[in-house]
């Protein structure tokens, strides 16, 4: 299979002073294309760190990060900007969305910017918001925003769909109905895709499952087959 | 096409429009005054160079006692002179049917041939024709204020001559545009006018027939006023020259150029003022806008955004409010500045005056407001959305607190808040002090107009000029003379005066103004002190207006050389005895009896201050029309009277636009730090109202900032606001006047009120939104 991220020796760390924090201790890590990714591991072992550095949102201190063979680690400034407008889909544990938008015009934002995407309206379709796509996010439940916030990184068709803990602020009910959204989306537009979360249950909807402690990934388990979310309950 | 983001942008502004409107108004306030003054000085200044050439100004301007033509002739000789015209020039008393006022008029040859210089503007009727002698011009500001037309008759006393003529045309010109009548303080229309008459008849009515008094010269490529004026001087010494002068000494140049210099301050230093304190509301606006969409702009770089793309959409937001600002004020400036043209032309009487305002203005004035709004906002603008999205994403690190010195055990907890928040953003809390002070100081000083030129007024008419009269003489006479005014029915007391042209020289400086010889017991003039107490006359020496004598750098003690310009033509050094407090122009005083010494001429006076019975003043005009010695008569009360109807008026206006920007300014800064303080604060108030705190105690701790910051403010605004004053009063004085540095108790109350009403106001309006905080919406959001 296609490696859509290949990590090779990533660290991070942040200078603090006197001490040095060390956030990521050296990570090896493959994403394929296609594929539904899970990273498990407790607070403060990095996983946030990793994705952001996946995204381009943020800079590895060493090693390297290709995607599809481009180097994002050496990539300047301005080159970090194109590949997530061309290539990323973000989603955030506390949605972010722009509170003065209605959630169509969310959407329309990034659609605004993108090369080939799809209408705001299908995107809103694709997570079942069609008739709350004039709201603003005030008026939509913590769900219905996440929604909105899957649709608004899925309308570019981003070949990487990365979400660091999209249910961390919902209850089981409502983050089962998020997680179908971003498993149907991952199913029918092939986004290669990565969900951060503290939950294991989750694991189960996962092609792989990446554990992270310390820095460092500690293991990885295949899933002999992928459960659909709706089978999952926590 | 409207991208979305422009709909994210119109949003923003429409949920901080109070915000964005009373920045708007204080940038509009400042535009509006540069507009203002811009374009009223450019079309003064662009009237003034036109109508110099038109009506051909001369460059050097000379009177004399008496010469015959042939002296003009041998001035054209003289090297770097261009072009000379002579004429007659000759004081005139004048009796208008129906008006019980006394008029003086200064009438002027119209020179055999159209004359070179001083060409007059036909405002209406004709020229008067040749040969008739009877038919004359007159300016157009005594039409006006009149209400004449053409074709009306007047008598006007020259020489003690009578004489009957008819006004024919109404006319200015640009030697007249500042008319003021001798001893008077601003144009009087009404008791002050300029004729225009044949020359032959004039030269007869003045037993000058062959010869001139009055001399106006143009000079060559390169020539120099000074040595013109000196070769000039040297010609007419010996008939009684009184002084070549330059443009810059004549006086409705003169007058002109004060006014210019007075609009181009107007024109630099109230608009930085309010450019400034737009600059910095914006910047604590859109300072807070971009840390309360740290996170929005952190997702949208996430999402690719360019750091530019967004830099850009924010700056829009200053670009907005810049735009409207300037839309704002260049118009209600281009409709101010045509009413201060108006104005002007109230006092000024030029020939004509186009208004309008220039692209250039609009475009200074765009530029000016970019730059306020670009310092304010770019910084916080840049770094924002240049911030990594990595760390923007992250909620902002919660405000350092710490003890403050402020704090005292006995203060309650919110005083404590209030004090801890105000300790821990310095720069923010001064600034936002700052803003209410200047505006403060700014309310003082839309006060002081009107106090300083009251205060002038009281001091020149009701503590220094008693009379209720001033008589002028033609030529000399003898004291004894006046016994013949004393003995008018009506007058009480008559006390002669002595005015004569003079020269005073110290070091390098010279100042030609007049030395007025008043009687030592006078009590119808009398000269002040600082604290305006009469001071009695020295027997020996001169006194001088305490401006002319810093103007020459003399002081009591120093020998002042005089050179009169008149009579003996003595040069004399001279003690200075004293200086006196005058604010309206500048003079020597001596006692009568020593000048006439100095003089070497017997007991005479050129003029006398007469007290008068009320009742009997428009009888007495009557007589002392018929008397042939007098040249003029001045009323007191009259000129009183139309100081306020010229003046006042005007003030009121301008005191009334300054008062309004001042508080654009106050309410803009004192709105906008209490918008921020709850837009900053109402997470943490919402909090403490679920805790059960109530709507009291909240509103405590946010207004009790405010008015923290308003009750230091005040106090430091006044002294600001006196610094101001000082600042103006010293910039805008000169030996024409001198307004004095007088504020009145209820100027500083009524500062201190307006921002109080401001600060309440704004109070109330944040009060109620402190009423309707959401407690729900504030604690479930994610800051
Ligand atoms: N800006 C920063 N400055 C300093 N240290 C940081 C910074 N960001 C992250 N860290 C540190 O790096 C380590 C990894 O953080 P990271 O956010 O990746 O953890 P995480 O696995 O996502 O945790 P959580 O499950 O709580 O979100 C932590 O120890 C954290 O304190
Ligand atoms: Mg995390």
């Amino acid at each position: 299979m296609e490696a859509v991220f290949a990590a090779r020796a990533v660290t991070k760390f942040y200078d603090m002073g006197e001490v040095r924090v060390h956030a990521l201790r050296g990570v090896d890590l493959e994403l394929y294309a296609g594929e539904m990714m899970v990273l498990l591991g407790p607070s403060g072992s990095g996983k946030s760190t990793l994705l952001n550095i996946l995204g381009g949102l943020d800079r590895a201190s060493g090693g390297s990060v290709l995607y599809r063979g481009f180097d994002i680690t050496a990539a300047s400034e301005r080159e970090l900007t194109q590949y997530r407008r061309r290539h990323v889909g973000f989603v955030f544990q506390f949605y972010n969305l722009i509170p003065s938008l209605t959630a169509l015009e969310n959407v329309a934002a990034v659609t605004e910017i993108a090369e080939a995407p799809m209408r705001p309206e299908e995107a809103l379709e694709m997570v079942g918001l069609s008739d709350r796509m004039h709201h603003f996010p005030s008026q939509l439940s913590g769900g219905q925003q996440q929604r909105v916030a899957i649709a608004r990184a899925i309308a570019k068709r981003p070949s990487v769909l990365l979400c660091d803990e999209p249910t961390g602020a919902l209850d089981s009910e409502t983050g089962i109905v998020v997680l179908e959204a971003i498993d149907k989306v991952n199913r029918e537009l092939g986004a290669a895709t990565a969900v951060i979360t503290h939950n294991a249950d989750i694991a189960g909807m996962a092609d792989r499952v990446v554990h992270m402690s310390n820095g460092g990934v500690s293991r990885i388990d295949l899933n002999a087959q992928r459960r659909n979310p709706r089978e999952l309950h926590w | 096409m409207l991208g979305t983001l422009d709909r994210k942008l119109g949003r923003d502004l429409w949920a901080v429009r109070g915000q964005v409107l009373a920045i708007a108004c204080v940038l509009a306030g400042g535009i509006a005054t540069y507009v203002m003054s811009v374009s009223t000085l450019r079309s003064l200044e662009r009237t003034q160079s036109r109508m110099y050439g038109e009506f051909r100004f001369p460059e050097v301007f000379a009177g004399l006692k008496q010469a015959p033509r042939s002296v003009a002739a041998r001035l054209a000789a003289t090297p770097g002179v261009e072009a000379v015209e002579a004429r007659v020039v000759a004081p005139a008393s004048i009796t208008l049917a129906g008006y019980r006022q006394p008029i003086a008029g200064q009438v002027v040859g119209l020179p055999r041939g159209g004359g070179r210089f001083n060409r007059v503007h036909l405002h209406a009727g004709r020229i008067p024709e040749p040969g008739r002698e009877r038919e004359v011009l007159v300016s157009d500001g005594f039409v006006q204020a009149h209400r004449l037309q053409p074709g009306f008759g007047l008598e006007v006393t020259i020489n003690g001559r009578r004489q009957q003529v008819v006004v024919v045309g109404v006319a200015s010109s640009p030697e007249f545009t500042y008319q003021l009548a001798p001893g008077s303080i601003v144009p009087d229309f009404k008791s002050y006018c300029i004729l225009w008459m044949h020359a032959e008849p004039l030269e007869a009515a003045t037993d000058m027939t062959g010869a001139f008094n009055q001399v106006a010269l143009s000079l060559g490529r390169g020539a120099r006023v000074e040595d013109a004026a000196q070769a000039v001087d040297a010609v007419l010494k010996p008939y009684g020259g009184q002084g070549a002068y330059g443009r810059k000494d004549q006086i409705s140049h003169r007058f002109l150029s004060e006014e210019f210099r007075q609009l181009r301050m107007m024109a630099t230093l109230f608009p930085a003022i309010f450019l400034g304190v737009a600059g910095f509301l914006l910047h604590v606006v859109v300072g807070r806008l971009m840390a309360t969409q740290r996170g929005q702009i952190a997702t949208l770089k996430a999402f690719g955004y360019t750091t530019g793309a967004l830099a850009w959409h924010f700056l829009k937001f200053t670009a907005v409010v810049v735009l409207a600002g300037t839309g704002l004020g260049v118009a209600s400036g281009a409709w101010l500045g045509a009413g201060l043209a108006r104005m002007y032309r109230d006092v000024y009487r030029f020939p004509y005056l186009d208004f309008g305002v220039d692209w250039e203005v609009g475009a200074m004035a765009l530029a000016g407001s970019l730059a306020a709004g670009g310092l304010g906002t770019l910084w916080p603008v840049l770094r924002a959305a240049g911030e990594s999205p990595a760390v923007a994403m992250q909620p902002a690190t919660p405000g350092r607190y710490g003890r403050s010195w402020l704090e005292l055990p006995w203060f309650s907890q919110p005083t404590r808040m209030i004090a801890r928040n105000l300790v821990r953003r310095p720069v923010k809390s001064v600034l936002s002090m700052a803003g209410v002070a200047m505006s403060t100081a700014i309310l003082i000083v839309g006060g002081f107009m009107s106090d300083g030129v009251d205060y002038m007024v009281f001091a020149q008419l009701r503590r220094a000029q008693l009379d209720d009269l001033t008589v002028t003489f033609f030529n000399p006479v003898a004291e004894r003379g006046l016994y013949s005014l004393r003995s008018l029915p009506g007058v009480q007391a008559a006390e002669p005066v002595r005015t004569v042209a003079a020269r005073f020289r110290f070091a390098q400086r010279s100042y030609r103004t007049v030395v007025q010889g008043l009687e030592p017991e006078g009590r119808l003039r009398r000269l002040l002190d600082t604290e305006l107490r009469p001071v009695e006359l020295p027997a020996e020496g001169i006194v001088l207006t305490d401006y002319l004598a810093t103007m020459l750098g003399v002081r009591p003690g120093d020998r002042l050389t005089v050179e009169l310009l008149e009579g003996s033509r003595a040069v004399r050094e001279v003690a200075v005895a004293g200086v006196v407090r005058e604010y309206i122009g500048v003079t020597g005083y001596m006692r009568r009896e020593a000048l006439n010494r100095l003089l070497r001429e017997g007991d005479v006076a050129t003029g006398a201050y007469l007290a008068v019975d009320e009742p009997a003043l428009p009888g007495l005009y009557e007589r002392l029309r018929g008397v042939p010695a007098v040249a003029g008569v001045a009323a007191r009360a009259q000129a009183v009277r139309s100081f306020y109807e010229t003046l006042a008026a005007q003030m009121l206006t301008m005191a009334l636009f300054n008062t309004l920007l001042a508080a654009t300014i106050a309410i803009g800064v004192v709105y906008n730090t209490v918008r921020i303080a709850l837009s900053e604060r109402g997470r943490e108030l919402a909090s403490l109202r679920v805790l059960g705190y109530t709507r009291g105690e909240v509103s405590y701790i946010l207004l009790g900032e405010l008015t923290l910051v308003v009750f230091v403010a005040i106090p430091v605004g006044l002294g600001m606001g006196y610094g101001l004053v000082w600042f103006l009063m010293h910039s805008l004085q000169t030996e024409l006047f001198r307004i004095p540095l007088v504020i009145r108790p209820s100027t500083y109350a009524l500062a201190a009120l307006v921002i109080l009403v401001a600060t309440a106001g704004s109070a109330l309006l944040v009060g109620r939104k402190i009423n309707h905080l959401d407690l729900v919406e504030v604690l479930k959001a994610r800051e």
